[in-house]
C-alpha cells in the first residue's frame, strides 16, 4: 500500500506530458496543418510571453502565494517602455523623451521590481492578504497604464528594441531561445539552489521552514520581486513581437497563466510542482489554441474551451490534494488517538 | 421489560490505526440514572479514541455500542446526536461574533411571517431556556466577550437543548482558571441532578476526585480499571494510570566532566517564565516537565529564537548567547524539535532528502551557488541508515511515512546541523510504543557519542525517568523542583506532586 501511493502521485505529477501527447496526436489527426515545422515554431513563438509570465507566477505559487497583478505589470511596463522611447503626439503617442532602448529596458525592469516590492512588502510586513493585495494592484497598475497614454496605443518603437520579440538567429526566433533559456534557468534555480529549496519549504510548511532556519518573509518578498521582474522582461518580448505598446496588453491573461502552471503540476496550495512541468502546461495551452485555430473553430468557442481547460486544471489540483488526504487523515486520526 | 441498568454500554470495542492499536476490546458503561464518570489515562491511552467511537467520529473495527437497550454495531455522528450523546471540546465550537441567543438557536432561528427572523422571540426563548437550566445571563452578549468557562457552559446548555443525555467533556478545564472551574463544576453537578450523565476526561487528577463519582482508567488501548472515586487514593490512581511499560529503555549516564555547554542564569520573560536558571553538561540529558502553560515550551522556543527570550544571562560554551531567529540558533549549534510535527517539523510534500538538508543547504552549496547533489545524497543516506528510517528511497515524500519515521526524519534534520544543544519538545508524541523506544535510543546515542547536551520537554514522566539524567519540574514559570533520576527516592508520584505544585512530602 505504501509503495503504491507515491507511484500514483508520481503519475498525477507528470500527467501533463501524457496530456500533451494526447493533444498533439489528436490535433495532428484532426488537421493536417498542425504537425508542421512552421506551425510548431509558431506555437513556441506564441508561448514565449505566456511562458515567461508562467515562470514568474510559478515562483510565487511554489511558496503558497500568487500574483494576480502580474498581467497588469506586463501591460504597464510595456506601455511605459514604449512611451519613453517614442516621439510625442500623433502617430507615435509617446512622451517625446526618445529614451535609448538600453536605458528603457533598465527603467522597465526597475518598474517591474518596484511593483513586485510593493506586493511583497504589503503581504509580509503589513500581513495583508495576498489575494486582496495583488487584486488591488491588478486594478491600480492597469489604471496607471491607461492614465499614462490616455488609453492611446504607442507606435513606432525603435527597431533595435524589437529584436528580442521579433528577431531570429538563423532560422530560430530569438523569443523561442529566450523561452527555453528562461525555463532552463528557472528549473536550475528551483531544483539546485538553496533559494529554490527554501521556496518549496516555505510553501510546503511555512512553520517548518522557519524552524529550519529559513526566513519565510524574505523569501516571499523575493518571489514577488522575481514575478515583477519577469513580467517586465515579458513586456520587452511582447513589445517586440507586437511592435506597438497597447494599454490592454496582458488583460485577462492571469487565468491562462495560472492554468498553465497548475496543469503543469504547480499546486495552488504551494510546495509542489516543477518549472519543466509548468513549461508542459504552457505548451498544452498553446497546442489547444493553435489546434482549434487551425480547425477554424470560432473565437468565441475557443474562449469557452480555455475556460473549460482552466476549470479542468483546478479540478485536477484539488483532486491531487484530495488523493493525498487519506494519508493526512490517517495521521490526524492517529494524533487524535494519542 | 424492565428498565435498562445502563444508559450507554460499550462492549469489546476495538479500533486500529495504521501501526497503532488504539483500542483493544474496551468495555465502558454509564448508569441509566445519570452519573459523573471520569475517564483518565496517559496521552495515547485511548480515551479520546473511545469517545470518538461513541460519538461516531471513528467507526469501530469490532465491538458493540448499546444505548438505552438498542444495540448498534456502527455508530455515526448523526445517529449519536439523535441518541442524545454530545461532546464539548477544549476549544469552543461556538461562533464568536454572534450573540449567545443566536448561538443557542444556531441553524434553527425562529422565523415569523415572511420568513424573517423573529428576533424578539429568539431572545425571549433563549432567556427562558437558559433560565430553566438556572442560568441568568444577558443573551444579547456576544460569545467572543465571554470567559472560557461561560462559553463551555453555553455549549453544554446547547447540547442539553438538543435533548442530550450523555455529555462528554474532553479536557474541558485545561484552559480554565481555578475560579472558573468551580463555576463549570457547579453547573455540571446541577445537570447531573436532573439525570444527565457526564464523561469527564482530564489530566488533572484532583478534579476527578472533586467532581466524579466513578472513574475508568485506560492504558495502552485497554480499560484496565473501574473504580469508585470514594474508595480510591490519588497514589493508587496514579499507579493505575502509569502502570508498567511494555518495554523499557534505560539511559546510562554519559555526562563528561568539563564546563557546561549551556548555562542559563536568571532568565525571565513576563507571562512565560521567571528567574529560570539551569546548566547543561556535555552529553547530559535533562528532562523538563510541568503542566500546560508552566513555561517549559516557551523556554525552549525562546532559546531557539522563535520567541523573544527575555531578560537574563545565557551562555553557550562560555560565550553570551541569544538567538534573534532560528537561523542564528542553528548556526550556533542549537537545534529544536517542535512539538507539533505536522505544524513545525516536516514539509509534507517534499522528499526525505530535501527535509533533512533544509537547515544546512548553505554548507552543500558550491561557489556557483549550486547544490552538490553528490555530497547531499551521501550525507542523507548516512543519516537514513544511522537513524534507521524505514523508506524505499530518500526521494520519498515525507507525508507518506508513518508517524515514527517522520519523527526520525526530523531527528536526522537536527543531527545534520551537528548540534551542541538539542531542545526536544515532546519528541515521542503521537508515535507508537516501538518507535518511542527507538527515538529514546537516538536521544541517548547522540548524548553518548557526540556529547550533545539535550533538553527533553515532556509530560510523560515515566519516559523522562528512563531517558534523562535529571528532571526539572516547572510550575507557573519557575523551576520548582529537581530530581536526579538515579536517586532511588525519585518516584513518579513525587514528580507528579511537584508538577501539580504541591510542596514536597
Amino acid at each position: 500500500m505504501r509503495t503504491r501511493t507515491p507511484s500514483i502521485s508520481l503519475l498525477l505529477d507528470n500527467l501533463i506530458w501524457a496530456l500533451l501527447l494526447v493533444a498533439g496526436v489528436a490535433f495532428s489527426l484532426l488537421t493536417t496543418r498542425f504537425l508542421t515545422v512552421n506551425n510548431l515554431v509558431n506555437v513556441l513563438v506564441h508561448s514565449s510571453v505566456l511562458g515567461i509570465m508562467v515562470i514568474g507566477q510559478s515562483f510565487t505559487l511554489v511558496t503558497g502565494n500568487f500574483d494576480l497583478s502580474a498581467e497588469s505589470t506586463l501591460g504597464l511596463v510595456a506601455v511605459a517602455g514604449a512611451f519613453l522611447m517614442t516621439a510625442a503626439g500623433e502617430p507615435s503617442n509617446g512622451s517625446g523623451l526618445m529614451l535609448n532602448p538600453a536605458a528603457a529596458v533598465v527603467v522597465m525592469l526597475a518598474l517591474g521590481l518596484l511593483i513586485g516590492a510593493i506586493n511583497g512588502l504589503l503581504i509580509t510586513r503589513l500581513r495583508m492578504n495576498n489575494f486582496v493585495v495583488t487584486l488591488s494592484m491588478l486594478i491600480i497598475v492597469r489604471g496607471l497604464a491607461f492614465l499614462l497614454t490616455q488609453g492611446k496605443t504607442v507606435t513606432r518603437l525603435p527597431e533595435s528594441f524589437k529584436g528580442l520579440g521579433h528577431g531570429s538567429l538563423g532560422p530560430v526566433p530569438i523569443s523561442v531561445i529566450v523561452l527555453i533559456a528562461a525555463f532552463l534557468v528557472a528549473s536550475l534555480v528551483t531544483r539546485s539552489t538553496r533559494f529554490g529549496r527554501d521556496l518549496y519549504a516555505v510553501g510546503g510548511n511555512r512553520e517548518a521552514a522557519l524552524a529550519s532556519g529559513i526566513d519565510p518573509d524574505r523569501r516571499i518578498v523575493q518571489v514577488y520581486l522575481i514575478s515583477g521582474a519577469l513580467a517586465a522582461f515579458a513586456a520587452w518580448v511582447e513589445l517586440g513581437r507586437l511592435g506597438v505598446g497597447a494599454t490592454r496588453i496582458g488583460e485577462g491573461m492571469i487565468f491562462e497563466i495560472q492554468a498553465a502552471a497548475v496543469i503543469g503540476g504547480i499546486s495552488l496550495f504551494g510546495g509542489r510542482g516543477t518549472m519543466i512541468g509548468a513549461l508542459g502546461g504552457v505548451l498544452l495551452l498553446s497546442f489547444i489554441n493553435s489546434g482549434l485555430n487551425l480547425m477554424r473553430v470560432s473565437g468565441f468557442a475557443i474562449d469557452m474551451v480555455r475556460g473549460i481547460v482552466i476549470l479542468a486544471a483546478m479540478l485536477l489540483d484539488a483532486q491531487k490534494l484530495r488523493y493525498r488526504q487519506p494519508a493526512g487523515r490517517r495521521e490526524a486520526a492517529a494524533r487524535l488517538a494519542a | 421489560m424492565d428498565a435498562q441498568p445502563y444508559l450507554v454500554e460499550m462492549k469489546g470495542v476495538t479500533k486500529e490505526f495504521p501501526g497503532v492499536r488504539a483500542l483493544a476490546g474496551v468495555d465502558f458503561r454509564l448508569r441509566a440514572d445519570g452519573e459523573l464518570r471520569g475517564l483518565v489515562g496517559k496521552n495515547g491511552a485511548g480515551k479520546s479514541t473511545l469517545m470518538n467511537v461513541l460519538t461516531g467520529v471513528f467507526p469501530a473495527d469490532a465491538g458493540e455500542i448499546v444505548v438505552r437497550g438498542r444495540s448498534f454495531s456502527r455508530m455515526t455522528t448523526t445517529l449519536s446526536r439523535q441518541l442524545g450523546i454530545a461532546c464539548v471540546h477544549q476549544h469552543s465550537q461556538l461562533i464568536g461574533p454572534l450573540s449567545i441567543a443566536e448561538n443557542v438557536f444556531c441553524g434553527d432561528l425562529p422565523t415569523g411571517r415572511l420568513g424573517l427572523v423573529d428576533w424578539d422571540s429568539v431572545h425571549r426563548q433563549a432567556e427562558e431556556r437558559l433560565g430553566r437550566l438556572g442560568l441568568a445571563i444577558d443573551v444579547h452578549r456576544k460569545v467572543e466577550g465571554l470567559s472560557v468557562a461561560e462559553r463551555q457552559i453555553i455549549e453544554i446548555a446547547k447540547a442539553l437543548f438538543a435533548e442530550a443525555q450523555v455529555i462528554i467533556l474532553d479536557e474541558a478545564t485545561a484552559p480554565l482558571p481555578k475560579h472558573d472551574v468551580e463555576l463549570l463544576f457547579g453547573f455540571v453537578r446541577r445537570q447531573r441532578e436532573r439525570g444527565v450523565a457526564f464523561v469527564y476526561i482530564s489530566h488533572y487528577l484532583e478534579e476527578i476526585f472533586e467532581l466524579c463519582e466513578n472513574v475508568t482508567v485506560m492504558r495502552d488501548g485497554r480499560a484496565i480499571g473501574d473504580y469508585r472515586v470514594s474508595e480510591l487514593t490519588p497514589q493508587a490512581l496514579i499507579r493505575a494510570i502509569s502502570g508498567a511499560d511494555v518495554e523499557r529503555f534505560r539511559h546510562a549516564a554519559a555526562t563528561v566532566a568539563g564546563p557546561p555547554v549551556l548555562s542559563v542564569r536568571g532568565l525571565s520573560r513576563p507571562g512565560a517564565y521567571a528567574d529560570v536558571s539551569l546548566s547543561l553538561a556535555p552529553g547530559e540529558i535533562v528532562g523538563l516537565t510541568g503542566l500546560e502553560g508552566c513555561g517549559k515550551d516557551s523556554l525552549a522556543r525562546g532559546l531557539f529564537g522563535l520567541e523573544p527570550v527575555g531578560r537574563g544571562e545565557v551562555l553557550l560554551e562560555g560565550k553570551p548567547y541569544r538567538a534573534a531567529d532560528p537561523r542564528e540558533a542553528l548556526d550556533r549549534g542549537v537545534a529544536y524539535l517542535p512539538r507539533d510535527r505536522h505544524g513545525l517539523g516536516i514539509v509534507g510534500p517534499r522528499s526525505i532528502q530535501e527535509n533533512i538538508t533544509l537547515p544546512i543547504l548553505g554548507r552543500l552549496t558550491n561557489l556557483l551557488g549550486l547544490l552538490s547533489r553528490r555530497k547531499e545524497s551521501v550525507l542523507v543516506s548516512e543519516l537514513i541508515a544511522s537513524l534507521d528510517v524505514a523508506t524505499p528511497s530518500a526521494a520519498q515524500p515525507v507525508e507518506f511515512l508513518s508517524g515514527g519515521n517522520q519523527q526520525k526524519v526530523v531527528f536526522a534534520k537536527l543531527v545534520s546541523v551537528r548540534p551542541r544543544v538539542l531542545l526536544l519538545d515532546e519528541p515521542t508524541q503521537g508515535v507508537d510504543v516501538q518507535a518511542k523506544v527507538e527515538i529514546m535510543r537516538i536521544i541517548d546515542r547522540l548524548a553518548r557519542e557526540q556529547q550533545v547536551a539535550t533538553v527533553v520537554i515532556s509530560e510523560e514522566i515515566r519516559e523522562l525517568l528512563d531517558v534523562c539524567d535529571r528532571i526539572l519540574v516547572m510550575f507557573r514559570g519557575t523551576i520548582a523542583a529537581e530530581f536526579p533520576t538515579r536517586d532511588p527516592s525519585t518516584t513518579v508520584e513525587r514528580i507528579l506532586h511537584a508538577v501539580e505544585g504541591a510542596s514536597q512530602p
